[in-house]
């Protein structure tokens, strides 16, 4: 086997949801936090997929999802971590959050307890992540509005006193998922430097099997 | 907790995570238990900086040393062989994503008193002020010839059967001295003693093989080191095992491993039982069933230079072998600096580490710690090694070996992959992981 430092492996060819899109090309670590089952998965299976499942199991079996969005000039790059159940029992490492650009917040609207569970979080992501982090706010489940618990209003001025965005979302309905991520992306910094690797501090390089030369990671070649 | 789980993994070390993510890999369904509130256990690295200072029982550190949270000092120092079986172990189980590397700068041996580079290819061997003229020569000769080896092409083996030779033999036919078999055995094949020598020569050969491959790979030298810490290793494969299925519960106390007839059936937390076919740990979770057979000394120390004579380099392993300061085992440095994350800028973590041999084990790694040059702090800790007594075979409690002195992580994996089969009474399939994994790049 040979194994040698290597560019990530990307997922080629896939523009969604505007197409493609000349110009340069930033990738950003997204994280997703919230309670179990307000639909964190949903939401990434929505976006990067276009798929949802009534009955989505609680973890989806994969290391990260990547997407990308394009915006005038600029292809934004979103390679999302889920937590993987991890937050259950408050048992989310260090390096979830290390280096994370971008954060979801997702809290359910037919569910109180997972709103005050996402300020939680909210508060943890400001103690842990970096300061210059984009943190949006989704109210998921928003095709349930009939049983709606957490008023529209209430979650608004909390967000807004927060500095997060915020949109009411359905992972079902598809309604608001491709714009929250749009959102994050238009607001995410296009600068040289804030484009460095997803996932860490974008200095180090990834390892990858790869039959070719050693090549830099991300981090080091990308926007440097 | 109170469910049925084919495994319990309890302490999150580097060594319990693998197997962690390896059983969930392979279909088990894990619970994956540890006292602390943090990932890591021994193999944690240590954040903030007032942590450690705190663990160690220091007052708190003044501001000089810079934020806290940029802090991340591993407790155990070790590298990576860039060719070696950690890296197989990330790449194939996709761990590899979460983390980066860097390549570790410089690899030098110690030598009446100074240090110098370890010559690793002809070029470097004809440039090396560890070798006389005529030294340098049959040393050249002799890296070809391990350069040449083939194990499954007798042809190579140039009249030297590696199965019933001795390495001490296969030195003596390259006419090689004291020196050179010195830093061949223990800067390049990182034996820790002597007891190769009697031994077939076909395990050192692998070993320097080992060595240039992985060198081959980047350069430098051929040890990769982790941002942010060794911490970070645990970490990733606890990931693999979450994503797989495994569920995580920190801080939680481990009251009792339940056993009915000898055999395990589940651990006990407060009054809440997990029921379970099998146990894995670390030695502190099961103190009757393991023995002490050493000690291992590592002094953590916090500088604000590089090491003297090391180019400047801001990350580096030097060796001491073991008869060169007249010991029967090498004292190992390492150093890691704000480059890699672990620091506040402009500061350097140096570990001077070796395995004790006797009651005043400080002094015995004063030749490590005089290399370094100023010392702003340092932190001594005296580990204990501890073995299994239980094989696991009648318990099924499979319990890991301790973490040793030796500067790279090949031993931690054959200790991972031995409870694996002990465990599973199969090998690691790894074509079960990379198949799945594939999900995220369709």
């Amino acid at each position: 086997m040979d194994t040698r430092f290597h560019r990530m492996a990307n997922r080629p060819g896939v523009q969604r949801p505007n197409g493609a899109a000349q110009g340069k090309i930033c990738q950003f670590k997204l994280v997703l936090l919230g309670e179990s089952a307000v639909g964190k998965s949903s939401l990434v299976l929505r976006f990067v997929k276009g798929q949802f499942h009534e009955y989505q199991e609680s973890t989806i079996g994969a290391a990260f999802l990547t997407q990308t969005v394009c915006l005038d000039d600029t292809t934004v790059k979103f390679e999302i971590w889920d937590t993987a159940g991890q937050e259950r029992y408050h048992s989310l490492a260090p390096m979830y959050y290390r280096g994370a650009q971008a954060a979801i917040v997702v809290y359910d609207i037919t569910n109180q307890d997972t709103f005050g569970r996402a300020k939680t979080w909210v508060k943890e992501l400001q103690r842990q992540a970096s300061p210059s982090i984009v943190i949006a706010l989704a109210g998921n489940k928003a095709d349930l509005a009939n049983k709606r618990v957490v008023e529209k209003e209430e979650a608004q001025t909390y967000a807004e006193d927060n500095g997060l965005l915020f949109m009411e979302t359905s992972a079902k309905t598809a309604v608001n998922v491709n714009d929250i991520f749009l959102a994050i992306a238009k607001k995410l910094p296009k600068s040289e430097q804030a484009t460095g690797g997803a996932g860490t501090s974008g200095q180090g390089r990834r390892l990858v099997e790869s039959e070719g030369s050693a090549q830099k990671g991300p981090g080091s070649s990308c926007c440097k | 907790m109170d469910e049925e789980y084919d495994a319990i993994v309890l302490g999150t070390g580097l060594k319990e995570c693998i197997l962690s993510g390896m059983l969930s890999v392979s279909g088990k369904k894990v619970l994956h238990i540890d006292r602390n509130k943090y990932y890591g256990g021994e193999s944690a690295s240590i954040t903030p900086l007032e942590e450690l200072f705190t663990q160690f029982g220091l007052p708190a550190p003044d501001e000089s040393y810079g934020r806290g949270r940029e802090w991340n000092v591993d407790l155990i120092p070790k590298f990576l062989m860039a060719n070696g079986q950690l890296v197989k172990l990330l790449i194939h189980t996709g761990v590899t994503r979460y983390l980066e590397f860097k390549s570790v700068e410089g690899s030098y041996v110690y030598k009446g008193g100074k240090i110098s580079k370890v010559p690793v290819d002809e070029r470097e061997a004809l440039a090396s002020d560890l070798m006389g003229m005529f030294e340098k020569r049959r040393f050249k000769n002799f890296l070809v010839y391990v350069q040449d080896f083939k194990e499954d092409d007798p042809k190579t083996w140039k009249d030297i059967d590696p199965q019933t030779t001795t390495m001490g033999q296969v030195y003596e036919k390259f006419g090689l001295d004291r020196n050179t078999q010195d830093f061949t055995g223990h800067a390049l094949a990182l034996y820790r003693d002597d007891d190769y020598l009697k031994h077939n020569a076909l395990q050192t050969i692998r070993r320097i093989k080992l060595y240039s491959d992985s060198l081959a790979r980047y350069g430098k030298s051929p040890y990769l080191y982790p941002m942010y810490g060794l911490g970070e290793l645990p970490q990733g494969f606890a990931r693999l095992s979450a994503i797989y299925g495994g569920t995580y519960m920190l801080d939680k106390p481990v009251d009792e491993i339940v056993m009915e007839n000898g055999k395990v059936v589940g651990v006990r937390s407060g009054n809440e039982t997990a029921k379970c076919k099998q146990v894995f740990c670390d030695p502190s979770y099961v103190p009757d069933r393991v023995k002490k057979t050493g000690q291992v000394i590592r002094c953590i120390c916090l500088m604000d230079h590089p090491v003297p004579g090391t180019r400047d380099a801001l990350s580096t392993q030097i060796i001491i072998p073991q008869k060169q300061v007249n010991r029967k085992s090498d004292i190992y440095v390492s150093l890691v600096s704000y480059t890699h994350q672990v620091s506040a800028k402009g500061w350097f973590i140096a570990m001077v580490s070796t395995t004790v041999e006797t009651a005043n084990p400080e002094a015995e790694i004063k030749p490590g710690i005089d290399l370094l040059g100023p010392i702003k702090q340092k932190f001594v800790r005296i580990s204990e090694y501890m073995e299994p007594t239980d094989d696991g075979v009648e318990s099924q409690i499979f319990i890991s070996k301790s973490y040793d002195a030796t500067t790279h992580f090949e031993t931690t994996c054959l200790d991972v992959l031995d409870i694996f089969r002990r465990g599973t009474g199969e090998d690691f399939d790894f074509s079960k992981v990379k198949h799945d994994l594939g999900d995220e790049e369709q």
